[in-house]
């Protein structure tokens, strides 16, 4: 080995000190993930991502509030006129037709936070109006007013039974 | 070789590069110093260790006596990876004191905690307290039958407070019996206690960098014989480390269970004590000296002092020879006689207490205290026996340096006494 | 010096002999494959759940030997896939009979030394005492009825089938104690190789950085 040969000197470095320094550095890079990990949602948490709802109790022109992943969803069991009435309006600033909002008519499933800056709208006989900053939504959740950019989200749900859909899982 | 700008800004305002250079590259460690010298660092690795996964356990743990039990496991079987960092917890306790006794065992076989190492010693002394503190009240978090037991019957202890003592231990609760309040405040002080380690931490290093390290020899060495912490003893550190780890990691992957008593799987029942509880292993000798003496305040004044009598060894220890055990064969074999009588300890504070046992432990007792009070005279004679026999020459010149240095010293303050006395 | 390193030597050599000893558990060999799990399971749920609590169990944890999602909905009924499984019979009730409540299953594998080897040596231990009356070996007294009739089992095949049997159960019982082991093994072996490697590394940067030394 020459005189030079020393690793403190940041000139002259060898395969070795550079294989150390990678493999260390990986072990202290991969041994942080369990640590970041373990602050993700716990497999309890996760497995609350799905909620079922058996609408059967639900009449026609009554609403039921769920909680899915701890948001408040609404499920609303539209009447006929309601139905026609929102076919026929094409929604507000954030136009979109009824029809894709919605997998079967007469049931609406929207998630109640408004897309302003999060509050949960209040039931009016129209559709909803959020208190905080008063944007109103029409029985589709489209935005008609206020400050709120877009329509009430939708959900991903499915049905498993003509009375019955499952939250989170499209 | 030139900085790089955002140093040389930050070498304007604060010493960063001055640090490094004092206190790794250019401070100076003996080179002889054997693989014993690495457990200080690995103590240090293995309270960043805890302090890690504590902080991350804490996120999922819930100190409440109805939660506690069922949030851990919660964390062992729900929160992502939360088995390894309760493992990693739970055998890191383990390890730290394993890593601690043999930084203690170095220190007490090769005599570094003499002049003028004794502030080292004492600030290890309360470290050793505080961890030990740490991990008892740890020990509780689980709120398993023996997390549980073992809090009532040390926090019973205190009952030995002269006047007072039925209030202290209610005090120390915050209830009758080892309840919820006792939880949710030994949970709190787990957490703040880390930072009173890492503060007396500090003073240790502080302390080490100002009177720098012993070194198997006892003699201080030529200055050519000193080479530099880093890169030298870091990466002797680093490889000391990798064995630690391995050994570590194999009991956490592995054998996980070893250092948890089954017993601690049942939740905690104040109406039912476990047939036989012990302490965690590295409480046993001094539990051990606890049950060895049948009166209550005696028992915990026996075990205090087991462990306080550690902090008068500079000044039990008068032999002026260096270097511990190196060259002295009858504080050699006192070492190893109390290594041997804490192992008796250990293994009958592990055991149920009978008749046969009690009797072990006390002659045990008896032993352990009596090496602590025989070494001035042993110590004293062994000096004056050494000295007719012959000792290397270093030795004795560094011997000869001392009290030279000693002698002059104190004429010097004889001669500032006098000249005072003169003035007045 | 040497007389008290001999003597307390000598001492702890006599305390070892001591020791007092607890019946030898069984040495058996547990199998943790998905269909063992899953048969084990199936005993513990059908026969042992009728007055054992799993509390540490969820109903959604059982996919994971082998049971199918329709298997565990019939199982949960119109409990949540996250409720914990609990004793069919009420607690309350229970207590009245045996004068206790029976322990819980979920952590008991890791709760009793020897883990599951514990749970297959006191089903092998009941016997029969002489005035008809059934006791256990392992454990005198116990309050569980020997539910499955072992002390009078006299058939060696049918005592077979039972022992294969509580061989899966006790496999179950360790797989609820610690779901993770096997994924925590896996990892273990990686985690060791890496060590080894980077200790090596560690071990050669040494060596050659204290090569100007001496």
């Amino acid at each position: 080995m020459s005189d030079d040969d020393k690793v403190q000197d940041p000139q002259r470095r060898d395969f070795l000190g550079k294989a150390t320094a990678v493999v260390g550095g990986a072990g202290v890079a991969a041994s942080c993930w369990p640590l970041i990990s373990s602050m993700n949602p716990a497999t309890d948490v996760l497995s609350k991502a799905t909620t079922e709802v058996s609408l059967g109790a639900i009449a026609q022109g009554d609403a039921k509030t769920v909680s899915w992943q701890g948001k408040p969803v609404f499920i609303v069991h539209r009447t006929e006129s309601q139905i026609r009435s929102m076919n026929n309006s094409p929604g507000g600033k954030d136009p979109q037709p009824d029809g894709e909002r919605v997998l079967r008519p007469e049931w609406l499933v929207i998630v109640g936070v408004c897309t302003h800056l999060g509050c949960v709208p209040n039931r009016t006989a129209e559709g909803w109006t959020c208190p905080c900053h008063g944007s109103q939504y029409d029985l589709s959740g489209r935005i008609l007013k206020g400050p709120a950019p877009r329509n009430l989200e939708l959900p991903p749900y499915q049905f498993i039974a003509d009375d019955k859909i499952i939250i989170g899982k499209a | 070789m030139s900085k790089h700008p955002v140093v040389q800004w930050i070498d304007r305002r604060f010493p960063f590069t001055a640090f490094f250079k004092h206190e790794l590259t250019e401070y100076k460690v003996p080179r002889n110093l054997s693989y014993w010298w690495n457990f200080g660092f690995l103590a240090g690795f293995v309270l960043v260790l805890q302090v890690v996964s504590g902080v991350f356990l804490a996120m999922h743990y819930k100190p409440d006596a109805q939660l506690a039990f069922a949030s851990i496991e919660h964390i062992m079987r729900d929160v992502n990876y939360g088995w390894l960092l309760r493992y990693m917890h739970s055998t890191g306790a383990s390890a730290f004191f394993v890593v601690i006794y043999i930084h203690m065992a170095r220190t007490l076989y090769y005599g570094s905690f003499r002049a003028p190492r004794e502030l080292m010693w004492w600030s290890g002394q309360v470290l050793l307290l505080t961890l030990m503190a740490t991990a008892f009240m740890g020990y509780l978090l689980p709120w398993g039958q023996m997390s549980y037991w073992g809090a009532q019957v040390i926090t019973n202890l205190f009952r030995a407070t002269p006047f007072i003592g039925d209030q202290v231990v209610v005090w120390l609760r915050g209830d009758f019996v080892v309840g919820d309040a006792t939880l949710n405040r030994f949970f709190v002080l787990h957490f703040f206690f880390p930072f009173l380690i890492f503060g007396i931490v500090g003073l240790h290093l502080v302390a080490l960098h100002f009177v720098r390290s012993s070194n198997p020899s006892g003699i201080n060495l030529k200055d050519e014989d000193n080479i530099s912490l880093h890169p030298y003893f870091t990466f002797k550190d680093l490889f000391g480390l990798g064995i630690f780890l391995l050994i570590f990691c194999g009991f956490v992957f592995f054998y996980p269970d070893f250092f948890i008593e089954p017993d601690n799987n049942i939740p905690a029942d104040p109406l039912k004590t476990p047939p036989h509880i012990t302490p965690e292993w590295y409480f046993l000798p001094f539990y051990a000296i606890l049950r060895a003496i049948p009166d209550m305040l005696g028992g915990v004044v026996a075990m205090t002092l087991s462990i306080l009598v550690f902090a008068a060894m500079p000044y039990l220890d008068r032999s002026q020879i260096p270097g511990g055990s190196r060259y002295r064969p009858f504080y050699r074999a006192m070492f190893w006689a109390f290594v041997v009588d804490l192992s008796v300890l250990t293994y009958v504070g592990a055991q149920p207490a009978t008749d046969e046992m009690a009797l072990v432990g006390r002659i045990a007792t008896i032993i352990y205290f009596s090496l602590f009070m025989v070494l001035p005279i042993i110590s004293k004679r062994e000096e004056a026996w050494l000295f007719v026999r012959g000792l290397p020459q270093e030795v004795m010149a560094m011997i000869a340096g001392e009290k030279e240095s000693d002698r002059r010293k104190r004429s010097m303050d004889r001669r500032k006494t006098e000249r005072r006395q003169g003035e007045e | 010096m040497k007389k008290i390193i001999s003597l307390t030597g000598g001492l702890l050599i006599s305390l070892t002999a001591l020791a007092s000893e607890t019946p030898p558990l069984l040495d058996v060999e547990l199998q943790h494959d998905t269909a063992t799990l899953r048969q084990g399971a199936d005993v513990v749920l059908n026969v042992c759940a009728g007055c054992h609590s799993l509390h540490y169990l969820k109903y959604r944890d059982l996919l994971e030997v082998g049971f199918t999602q329709a298997e565990v909905d019939g199982l949960r009924g119109q409990l949540e896939v996250t409720a914990t499984i609990a004793a069919m019979s009420p607690p309350d009730m229970l207590k009245e009979t045996y004068g206790v409540v029976p322990p819980d299953l979920s952590l008991i594998a890791k709760a009793r030394k020897g883990g599951g080897r514990y749970v297959y040596t006191l089903f092998n231990s009941f016997y029969q005492r002489p005035d008809g009356t059934v006791d256990n070996h392992l454990f005198p007294n116990i309050r569980m009825p020997d539910v499955l009739g072992v002390a009078s089992m006299t058939d060696p095949a049918q005592k077979k089938e039972f022992q294969e049997s509580m061989r899966k159960v006790a496999a179950f019982l360790e797989w609820a104690a610690d779901p993770n082991a096997a994924e925590r093994r896996g990892m273990g072996v990686y985690v060791l190789i890496y060590l080894f490697i980077i200790t090596l590394l560690f071990w050669l940067m040494k060596r050659r950085i204290w090569s100007d030394v001496h």
